[in-house]
C-alpha cells in the first residue's frame, strides 16, 4: 500500500482528501504546514505528497524543495489556487510532478495520482533495469578480464616462445619463452623492436610477403631455423607462424619458436655414445684378430726353433711359411686400417679394368684351387682403356673375391661344384658394372644388414671385419655404388657400379 | 710302434704347430682339414688320440665330436678339444644336440682354449697316451 502525505493548512481539505484517499487504499498522513510536513516525510517517507502552495510559515514550494533534497524520487503534486501561477512555475522548475487546481475535482485527483503511481512504477522498473544492466556489464567485464587473463597466462606460461606483432611488425607480445631463446628482455622488445630486426632474415621475408598480400605466405609448417640471440650465439629452434587477419585486412602476425638446444645436445650425446660403443666393439674385435695373428707368429717361431735344432729343412720351410703368412695378414690389416681411417684421394689414370680383374683372379687362383672352387670370368670386351682409379678397383675386387671364396669354403653342403664368377659390363651414363657372384653359404637378412655398418665378421677370429667396410668406403670415395643380393644356401652377389671417363690418351688424340 | 695323433683343424698354422709338438714328443702326427676328412682318417688310421678344433668349414667339430661319441667302435678314442670357443659354449652346443633326440655324450677328455703353449699341449698328450 502506497504511503501518501497531505500538507494543507485548511483542515477541511485535509479531512476530505484524507478520507477519500484512505478509501482509495492509500496509507494517508496529514500535516497542517510545511514544517510539520517535512517532519512527517522524514519519518514516514511517503512516495506521494500532495501539498498546498500557499501556507503560512513554510509554503508548498519550500516544502517541495526540501522534500526533493531528501528524496529526489518523491512524487510531489502541487495544489494550486487562483493566482498561484508564479509559484507554480517555480515548483515546476523544482521538479514537481503535477498540479491540481482548487477546488480539487475527484477526476483530476485520480488522474494525477494515477500518473504519479505510474511514474513511481516506471522509476522502480528503471532502477531495476539499471541495476540489472550494471550487473550485467560488471559480469561481462569480469568475464572478459578472466578470459584475457587466461589467454595471457597461456602465453606467458608457454615454454615455447610466442611473439606477436602488429601489422607494421612492431612486437606487442613477447613471452618468457621468447626471452629464453632470443636473449632480449621484454622491456627491450615490446613496442620497441620490429620483427625485421628480431627474426632470421628468411622468416622476415616470408612474414613480409604474407603481410603484404593475403595468402602469399604459408608459415604454418614447422621448420628448423637458426636464431641469432642477443649475445650473438646461435640457437637452433623449430618455427611455425601465422599471419593474423581481421575482417579483411591484415592485423598482425604471430610466431612460435621451440627451443631445440636440449634436444640437439641429447642427440649429440647419443651419437657420441654410439660411436664410443662402436669403437669399443671395433677395438675388441681387432684385438682378438691381432692376438690370433700373434699366436700364428709364436707358433711359427716355435716350429722354426725346433726345425733349426734338428736342421730339418722341410720343417724350417713350414715354420718360415707360418711366419710369412702371419706377417702378410698383419700388413693387410694395417693397410685396411689405414684405408678405413684416412680419407683416400681417388687416383684415376688410364687403365684396362678387365686386366685388373685378371690380376685379382690370378692372385686368388691358388686359394680357390686348394678348396675345389672354380673361378669364372665373364668380361665385356667393349671395355677398353678408360680413365678410372685402378687401385680402388683392385683393392675392392680382391676383398670381394676373397670373401666369395670364403663363402664357398664355409658352405656346409657336401660335394657341391663351387663357383666364383666375376663379370664386367659397360652401362649407360658412363658406368662400369662389376659383379662378384658365388654359390656358397649365402647370408640371412640380419647378416646382410650388418656388413657395411661396422667391423663385422662371420669368420670368427679369422676375419678382421674390415674388408667390406673398407671396400664400401673406397667405392664411396670414387663416387661409385656398391650393393648386395644374397640368399642363405644359394649364394651372394656383390655389385659395384663405377663412373669412368674416356682415357686421357684418347681425349688428347682428338 | 709309435702312437698316432690326429689333428682335425682347418688352420694350417695350427696343424703345423700341433704336428711339430706331437712329433717332438715321439708320436706320429696325422692331419685333417675338416670334420668330413677327419671322420675318414679316423676310420682309416685308427688314431690313439684326436685333437679337434670346433670352428671349421663343412663339418664342424661340434658335429664330429658327437659322431665319434655315438659310434661304439670309436667312442673310446680320447678327444682333446683345442678351440677359441669356450668350453661352456661347446658343452651347451652338445646339450643342444640331445634336444633333437640324440643321446647324451660324455665330456671330452681335455678342453684347451687357443692359444696353447707347446709345453702345455705336450704334457696333456703325454698324460693321455702315457
Amino acid at each position: 500500500m502506497s504511503k501518501l502525505l497531505i500538507i494543507d493548512d485548511e483542515e477541511g481539505i485535509r479531512k476530505v482528501l484524507s478520507i477519500s484517499l484512505a478509501n482509495d487504499g492509500y496509507d494517508v498522513s496529514v500535516a497542517a504546514g510545511g514544517e510539520e510536513g517535512i517532519e512527517i516525510f522524514k519519518k514516514e517517507s511517503p512516495s506521494i505528497i500532495l501539498t498546498d502552495i500557499k501556507m503560512p510559515g513554510m509554503d508548498g514550494v519550500e516544502a517541495l524543495k526540501q522534500i526533493k533534497k531528501l528524496n529526489p524520487d518523491a512524487e510531489v503534486i502541487m495544489i494550486t489556487g487562483h493566482g498561484d501561477m508564479d509559484s507554480a512555475i517555480e515548483a515546476l522548475k523544482l521538479d514537481a510532478s503535477d498540479f491540481l487546481n482548487k477546488p480539487i475535482k475527484d477526476e483530476a485527483l485520480s488522474v494525477a495520482l494515477k500518473r504519479a503511481e505510474e511514474r513511481i512504477t516506471m522509476k522502480k522498473k528503471l532502477e531495476a533495469y539499471t541495476y540489472d544492466l550494471e550487473n550485467m556489464v560488471r559480469m561481462a567485464t569480469e568475464e572478459v578480464k578472466r578470459r584475457s587473463d587466461f589467454q595471457n597466462k597461456l602465453i606467458t606460461s608457454s615454454n615455447d616462445a610466442v611473439i606477436a606483432a602488429d601489422e607494421k611488425g612492431d612486437i606487442i607480445i613477447y613471452n618468457g619463452g621468447a626471452e629464453r631463446i632470443f636473449g632480449y628482455p621484454r622491456v627491450e622488445i615490446i613496442r620497441k623492436m620490429n620483427i625485421d630486426k628480431l627474426y632470421p632474415p628468411a622468416i622476415v621475408a616470408e612474414f613480409r610477403s604474407g603481410l603484404k598480400r593475403r595468402g602469399d605466405a604459408d608459415l604454418s609448417k614447422w621448420k628448423e631455423v637458426a636464431i641469432v640471440a642477443k649475445d650473438g650465439g646461435v640457437v637452433p629452434a623449430r618455427f611455425s607462424g601465422s599471419i593474423l587477419y581481421g575482417e579483411d585486412e591484415v592485423i598482425g602476425s604471430v610466431g612460435f619458436f621451440q627451443d631445440l638446444r636440449e634436444i640437439k645436445r641429447l642427440q649429440e650425446e647419443l651419437i657420441k655414445s654410439e660411436r664410443l660403443t662402436a669403437t669399443g666393439q671395433t677395438v675388441a674385435g681387432l684385438a682378438h684378430y691381432i692376438k690370433n695373428i700373434l699366436n700364428g707368429l709364436k707358433g711359427g717361431t716355435y716350429v722354426l726353433n725346433v726345425a733349426l735344432g734338428k736342421n730339418d729343412r722341410g720343417k724350417i720351410r713350414s715354420g718360415w711359411t707360418m711366419i710369412e703368412r702371419n706377417v702378410g695378414r698383419i700388413s693387410d690389416l694395417v693397410l685396411n686400417l689405414l684405408a678405413y681411417s684416412k680419407e683416400r684421394k681417388p687416383e684415376p689414370e688410364d687403365c684396362f679394368p678387365n686386366e685388373i680383374v685378371e690380376d685379382v683372379c690370378a692372385l686368388m687362383e691358388l686359394k680357390a684351387r686348394e678348396n675345389n672352387i672354380e673361378i669364372e670370368r665373364d668380361l665385356d670386351p667393349l671395355i677398353g682403356e678408360v680413365f678410372i682409379d685402378p687401385k680402388a678397383i683392385h683393392r675392392s675386387l680382391l676383398n670381394l673375391v676373397s670373401n666369395a671364396i670364403d663363402a664357398c669354403i664355409f658352405d656346409p653342403t657336401a660335394n657341391k661344384h663351387w663357383r666364383v664368377k666375376i663379370s664386367t659390363a659397360v652401362e649407360e651414363n658412363h658406368l662400369i658394372r662389376f659383379e662378384v657372384t658365388d654359390n656358397g653359404i649365402g647370408m640371412d637378412k640380419e647378416t646382410k644388414g650388418r656388413i657395411f655398418s661396422a667391423p663385422f665378421s662371420t669368420k670368427g677370429e679369422r676375419g678382421s671385419g674390415l674388408g667390406l667396410l673398407v671396400t664400401e668406403k673406397i667405392i664411396r670415395e670414387i663416387e661409385g655404388e656398391i650393393s648386395v643380393e644374397s640368399e642363405p644356401g644359394k649364394g651372394t652377389t656383390f655389385i659395384i657400379c663405377l663412373p669412368y671417363q674416356e682415357a686421357l690418351k684418347n681425349v688428347k688424340g682428338l | 710302434m709309435s702312437k698316432k695323433v690326429l689333428n682335425v683343424e682347418d688352420d694350417v698354422d695350427i696343424t703345423t704347430f700341433v704336428s711339430t709338438v706331437v712329433e717332438e714328443n715321439g708320436y706320429i702326427p696325422i692331419v685333417a682339414k675338416d670334420g668330413e676328412e677327419g671322420m675318414r682318417k679316423v676310420r682309416e688310421e685308427r688314431p690313439d688320440l684326436i685333437i679337434l678344433d670346433i670352428l671349421m668349414p663343412r663339418e664342424s667339430g661340434i658335429k664330429m665330436y658327437h659322431e665319434l661319441k655315438m659310434d661304439p667302435s670309436l667312442k673310446d678314442i680320447p678327444v682333446v678339444m683345442l678351440s677359441a670357443v669356450s668350453k661352456r659354449t661347446f658343452l651347451r652346443s652338445q646339450a643342444a644336440l640331445t634336444e633333437f633326440g640324440d643321446e647324451t655324450v660324455p665330456e671330452p677328455q681335455e678342453y684347451l682354449e687357443k692359444p696353447v703353449e707347446p709345453g702345455d699341449l705336450a704334457e696333456i698328450v703325454k698324460k693321455i697316451l702315457g
